[in-house]
């Protein structure tokens, strides 16, 4: 294709590195992580491949290029406008006629490809007027209703204050787990198997005579943590500080995985993952869609089952549900789901703030149901005071499965 | 250099009896010509481990395996020394009264045991395929041990010094994105992300591996397989028939003397497509009838 040639250029007139950097440049814009001797391995996988095929070309630059999934649709998409296909540019140009309509709202991925390009526009018109990049400006406009965001407020200083300081006083005892990894323990119990390596060093240098026998141990890791977090408007009151304190508390946690669910569920995952918190709060915020809204947690669970099951790691998993119970779906579907998540999970234990009223019993059929398949729930008397909420919480966590492992470990003597 | 173009390395694996789309053959291509390892990651059944296989049968060169799993480390992968060969040794010495450097003849190369890793770093010219399965089982520690083999093609070892490839492995990495690896890892390898087969791919697997089946019966198996994992019907399941499951179903459908699908017989053989009670429940007799529709009947 003559096109691609013009762009490239010869590789040994160096026209091809230069374009290839740029081209890297424009990538790592729209968000794909990209360092340069990656652009430096582009060029030379192009020369290898060779630029007669397009496809071809494509199919290289995305081997090397791309390293995660979720970069490739960008990728593909800024390979086509940067290499300039002519299909491609008349069929942008042909999504920019309805945009009359206006108020359309671009797909996900589409502003950073297009950011990424806007910021190159400049300098390529300088130097080329026909190249010209086309935006996709209309794209299916959102069918969805207007849903409403959540809206959590920074933390006040108080608020962060104790937050921090609950999260430091009371560490959520993350139960551990043995871990399949050693470490050398010196002279541990007699029941561990034996340091070879360590015997071995030591009778070098005594000529062959063992003295002593240096031991493995296990190496012990916190079980991973799956949190589901109920933000339906009967949650409303306790929803952000829980979350802040959860984001505070488990910061140390092995393996975090939290979601959001009310009428859906809402991935929080990367949300957690920044450290600061306020930053957390924000991104649950633009995450979390049906703030407010009703409950569904059957229906959120078939959802967590069918597209994150392998959240839920090796059985080993400790599930702790946040919700009031106050379910609006179908009660058998929840029934259904929960059997499987139990199935799944090494611990379900169920928070539930409207334990706070004397003589509570979990009546409703959500709640009902919840409460057959929970292994246990936990007393919440005030929300509000999160020192008696992270207490009951770690006692809870406590109790429901250090002794779980600790019968776990009795059936495990030695290797 | 192994192969001349793409399209050698596409016929190399067809003939091997893998059939890659041009796309996997072109990562596969640099993958050797720029001494890269290559990590494929994808929904299990897509053919990944599968991959290596062939590519050990096409280049004629050993395969080597290395499975990975939860706890894995150095001694599992690399190497271990004989303890009880070594011990053997120093009580030899000390009868014989040697005490000179006892240390050092302990640790020789022949009291090292060699795990997959080393065995592929000591494979002489033309070298190996090293396949290291479902790396995302291992833990990060275990990746960053990788990092030396993965960006140099050697491994240290603290007794011996630095082993560096007689000629480097090609070597394939697998991953089933249990969790997200590690950039480091990432940085090193070329990348490919392998999806399901299209139609005309999978019947094409299907009629190699199952040529018992008669042509009728695996069109209509590649249909229905592509309708059952392409939206809507997809999100109905949790885990979608893999490629294995297409053939072994191709073979349980000839070996029950099928002629042609019916929504009877696939609820009657789910349990070969799907390995969940929960899929298997899913898959009604009224969603078999619809998968089986063409799609110009469901239209209209």
């Amino acid at each position: 294709m003559s096109g691609i040639v013009h762009q490239l250029g010869d590789a040994r007139r160096g026209k091809l590195p230069g374009n290839m950097l740029g081209f890297g440049r424009a990538l790592r814009r729209a968000g794909v992580r990209i360092d340069s001797t990656r652009i430096a391995l582009a060029a030379e996988a192009a020369t290898r491949v060779g630029i007669q095929s397009r496809f071809d070309l494509a199919a290289a630059m995305e081997a090397v290029m791309v390293s995660r999934e979720q970069d490739r649709l960008v990728f593909r998409e800024l390979f086509d406008a940067w290499f300039r296909d002519p299909e491609l540019a008349s069929k942008l140009l042909a999504q920019m006629l309805p945009s009359a309509e206006g108020k359309a709202e671009p797909p996900k991925r589409r502003p950073r490809v297009r950011e990424a390009l806007a910021a190159l526009r400049e300098d390529m018109q300088a130097a080329r007027n026909e190249r010209e990049v086309n935006f996709d400006a209309a794209m299916t406009a959102s069918d969805r209703a207007r849903l409403r965001h959540a809206d959590f407020n920074a933390l006040g200083a108080a608020e962060y204050r104790l937050v921090e300081k609950l999260a430091r006083d009371i560490p959520l005892p993350l139960p551990a787990f043995p871990a399949r990894r050693l470490r050398v323990a010196g002279d541990a119990s007699a029941r561990s198997r034996i340091h070879w390596p360590g015997v071995l060093r030591e009778a070098s240098r005594t000529g062959g005579e063992i003295f002593r026998l240096p031991r493995w141990s296990r190496r012990e890791q916190p079980l991973p943590l799956l949190v589901l977090v109920d933000v339906s408007g009967s949650m409303e009151r306790y929803v952000r500080l829980l979350l802040a304190f959860l984001h505070a508390a488990t910061r140390r946690a092995g393996r975090r995985d939290v979601f959001a669910f009310g009428t859906h569920l809402t991935d929080l995952t990367p949300a957690f993952r920044l450290a600061d918190t306020d930053a957390m709060l924000a991104a649950a915020n633009t995450a979390i869609d049906d703030y407010a809204g009703g409950t569904r947690l059957g229906e959120s669970l078939a959802e967590l089952r069918c597209h994150h099951a392998r959240r839920l790691i090796g059985r080993r998993t400790l599930v702790l549900v946040i919700s009031d119970g106050l379910d609006t779906g179908d009660p058998a579907a929840l029934d259904h789901e929960l059997q499987w998540l139990h199935r799944h999970c090494r611990r379900l234990l169920w928070l539930n703030p409207l334990l706070r009223y004397e003589g509570y019993a979990p009546l409703a059929r959500g709640a009902a149901t919840l409460h057959r398949h929970a292994d246990a729930m936990l007393a919440v008397h005030n929300l509000n005071a999160l020192e008696h909420l992270a207490a009951s919480l770690a006692a809870l966590m406590q109790r429901q499965v250090t002794r779980n492992i600790h019968d776990g470990n009795a059936r495990h003597p030695q290797a | 250099m192994p192969f001349s173009s793409i399209d050698a390395v596409t016929q190399r694996l067809q003939a091997a009896g893998y059939y890659a789309d041009r796309r996997l053959a072109t990562a596969v291509f640099l993958a050797l010509t720029l001494q890269r390892p290559l990590l494929l990651e994808g929904e299990p059944g897509v053919g990944k481990t599968e991959l290596a296989k062939a590519l050990s049968m096409a280049l004629q060169r050993p395969l080597l395996r290395l499975q990975c799993y939860d706890g894995m480390e150095q001694r599992e992968a690399l190497y271990e020394w004989n303890y009880a060969a070594q011990l053997l040794h120093l009580r030899a010495a000390e009868a014989q009264g040697i005490a000179a450097d006892v240390e050092s003849e302990v640790y020789q190369p022949r009291y090292l045991i060699r795990r997959a890793l080393l065995q592929a770093l000591e494979t002489p010219p033309p070298g190996a395929v090293l396949l290291i399965d479902e790396v995302d089982r291992a833990d990060e520690p275990f990746e960053a041990f990788l990092l030396e083999y993965l960006g140099e093609y050697q491994v240290s070892i603290p007794e011996l010094g630095t082993v560096r490839a007689l000629s480097p492995p090609v070597t394939i990495l697998t991953s089933n994105r249990t969790r997200e690896l590690n950039d480091a890892v990432k940085r090193r390898c070329l990348y490919h992300w392998l999806d399901y087969p299209e139609r005309e791919r999978e019947l094409a697997i299907v009629r190699a591996q199952a040529p018992q089946v008669g042509a009728v019966l695996s069109e209509q198996i590649a249909r229905f397989i592509e309708r059952l994992r392409s939206a809507p019907f997809a999100s109905a399941f949790q885990r979608g028939p893999g490629i294995a499951e297409s053939v072994e179903w191709a073979r349980a459908l000839a070996a029950l003397d099928t002629i042609e699908l019916d929504p009877e017989i696939v609820v009657d053989t789910a349990g070969i497509l799907f390995k969940q009670r929960d899929d298997v429940a899913a898959l009604t007799r009224e969603l078999a009838t619809e998968l089986l529709q063409s799609p110009e009947q469901a239209a209209s």
